[in-house]
């Protein structure tokens, strides 16, 4: 008799929802969980008495309850949680910004994007529509060959009309990628068709919002009802090693030397970290699988009399890319400042929009650019310090070109980069998006080794979460 | 199990995957899927439900004998008679 009949590698948002899908019919499973709470990137930490979230900017997918079909509300029947009671804010406005102030605005009623598409790219939106109705007919979830999402677009916009400019088309399908690409691309330059569709569907046609409360508040009510089901779980358990036999596994030693059996085992801890834990005999395919996407993060409390004289400070979300080329890869500087994400995670309809922070009313505002690991993991201590500091300066310089002055109001201010990402989150090189290799069907060489969460493929919250559900669904409900 | 018992149990199990389905105007020669909206994970649900309950087995090839609660009751009559 094994330990458990499963065993799953990670606490973060796919393995809970794997735990809760798996415990909900009664048989034994333990998480294990490197850190000392659960979330994996999506989870939270304390400053000076204030809860900062990791990870979450928003949740996308959004979907009304009685929308059966919705990915969102599927993933609460799977989970048996109530999705009524799940309370939600959408978000206001978000914005992708190009160069010479050419913009989309966007938000959960997919005609503002289309009002945008028909004024501003006017040889375009009859096209666009034609995308549109491709994406919401493609099944992305049949495992198929990687298709250039690129390629892909341009056959289906077809060549633009007389008088209009191939440049012009290259330059929106590059305002259309942008926000999918920085929310969940693990690729350079390109991505997946099926990847593409996924991603627009989440964010343009379905779109962002957050729960009530904090995602500490989400992750509570999983963990609750994961225990309430007979799910066991354990933190501070780093897995050091799976052993395995001819082509199954059989059990997992944790760093404290402990070993655990068990018959299958779910790894989130993605694709290059599973394979290590195997050892060296099956790690020299790890290369292929590591990804080159990782991001630094600077996270600002700023005092609420900045708010009058900020533009733009109504958005969500705006994506930016005023590069004259435009990238989507592993910059040359530690941080490409050109590029990124700038989030007002206070932003949602009925949400406050204040903290209290010494005495003071402060808003939260949050910068995201692409980063080289590299740059940041081959310093000392003191250079690393330093270079935080050097650019968290240089993002607010070019920031402020963006949302107007308010480098002098900032009270507070905490950053992450891609060591902290890979130190907490167990991505390897910091990769958020995981590899750039997707496991769509989530089998390893192992017959009884599965992976889920984001090297499946699934990106996202609610992506991730539904990874953990359809793995246990597909290869080990069925031996229950 | 008597056939109106398996009935019964079906549309429970119905009931807690979709807390808005309305079990009482459905026809049991129609498709369950149609009528309550079920997708294949739900369909999952079922017989995952069934399996926990009376640790019947039942295998993918079978899954279209579930297609109506007509057939549905048909197919698990016999399966379910040891159970009380």
């Amino acid at each position: 008799m094994s330990d458990y009949r499963l065993v799953i590698i990670g606490g973060g948002l796919s393995g809970l929802a794997a735990g809760i899908r798996y415990a909900r019919f009664g048989r034994k499973v333990l998480i294990l969980e490197s850190h000392v709470i659960p979330g994996g990137l999506n989870s939270y930490y304390r400053r000076q008495g204030i809860l900062f979230e990791t990870g979450l900017h928003a949740m996308t997918n959004y979907a009304q309850p009685d929308d059966r079909r919705a990915p969102l509300n599927r993933l609460f029947r799977q989970l048996k949680l109530s999705r009524k009671r799940f309370l939600t804010h959408e978000q206001i406005v978000s914005e992708i910004l190009f160069p010479n102030g050419v913009n989309l605005l966007f938000s959960n009623d997919f005609n503002l994007l289309k009002d945008e598409i028909s004024a501003k790219f006017p040889r375009i939106i009859d096209r666009f529509l034609r995308l549109v109705q491709a994406v919401r007919d493609y099944d992305p979830f049949i495992p198929c060959e990687w298709i250039s999402a690129r390629e892909r677009i341009k056959d289906i916009l077809g060549p633009p009309p007389a008088g209009g400019d191939p440049a012009e088309d290259e330059f929106f399908v590059n305002m259309l990628l942008w926000p999918l690409m920085m929310y969940g691309n693990s690729q350079e330059h390109d991505m997946d068709f099926s990847q593409f569709v996924i991603m627009f569907r989440s964010i343009f046609l379905e779109g962002f919002f957050r729960p009530e409360g904090t995602i500490k508040d989400f992750l509570d009510m999983l963990m609750e009802h994961y225990l309430s089901l007979g799910g066991e779980i354990r933190f501070k358990s780093e897995v050091e090693s799976i052993y395995s036999r001819g082509d199954s596994v059989h059990g997992v030693r944790l760093r404290s030397g402990e070993e655990i059996t068990c018959d299958d085992i779910i790894s989130t801890i993605g694709y290059p970290g599973t394979l290590r834990l195997l050892g060296p005999a099956v790690v020299e395919d790890g290369p292929r699988y590591e990804g080159r996407i990782s991001f630094m993060e600077l996270i600002c409390l700023v005092s609420m009399e900045a708010r009058a004289h900020l533009k733009k400070s109504d958005r969500t979300i705006i994506f930016y890319n005023l590069d004259d080329q435009f990238k989507f890869c592993r910059p040359d500087d530690p941080i490409n400042i050109h590029s990124g994400v700038i989030c007002f995670p206070d932003n949602f309809q009925g949400l406050q929009g204040t903290a209290r922070f010494q005495g003071k009313d402060v808003f939260q505002v949050r910068f995201t650019h692409p980063a080289n690991y590299d740059h940041w993991r081959n310093v000392s201590p003191d250079e690393y310090k330093e270079m935080k500091i050097v650019w968290g300066e240089k993002s607010g310089q070019e920031t402020a070109k963006i949302i107007g002055n308010y480098l002098e109001n900032v009270v507070y201010q905490d950053s992450f980069t891609p060591i902290t990402i890979e130190k907490f989150t167990a991505k390897s090189k910091g990769a958020v998006y995981g590899s750039p290799v997707k496991i769509k069907d989530g089998r390893t060489s192992f017959k009884n080794l599965f992976i889920a969460g984001t090297d499946q493929g699934f990106l996202g919250i609610v992506g991730s979460m539904l990874s953990g559900i359809s793995m246990v669904n597909q290869h080990v409900l069925e031996k229950i | 199990m008597k056939r109106d018992e398996i009935r019964d149990v079906i549309l429970e199990i119905i009931q807690d995957i979709d807390e808005d389905a309305e079990v009482e105007a459905m026809k049991a020669d129609q498709p369950l899927r149609d009528q309550f909206d079920l997708d294949s994970m739900d369909f999952l649900d079922i017989v995952m439900e069934l399996r926990k309950r009376y640790k019947l087995q039942i295998p993918e090839a079978d899954y279209p004998e579930l297609a109506t609660l007509d057939s549905c009751v048909n197919y698990l009559e016999p399966r379910l008679q040891l159970t009380a």
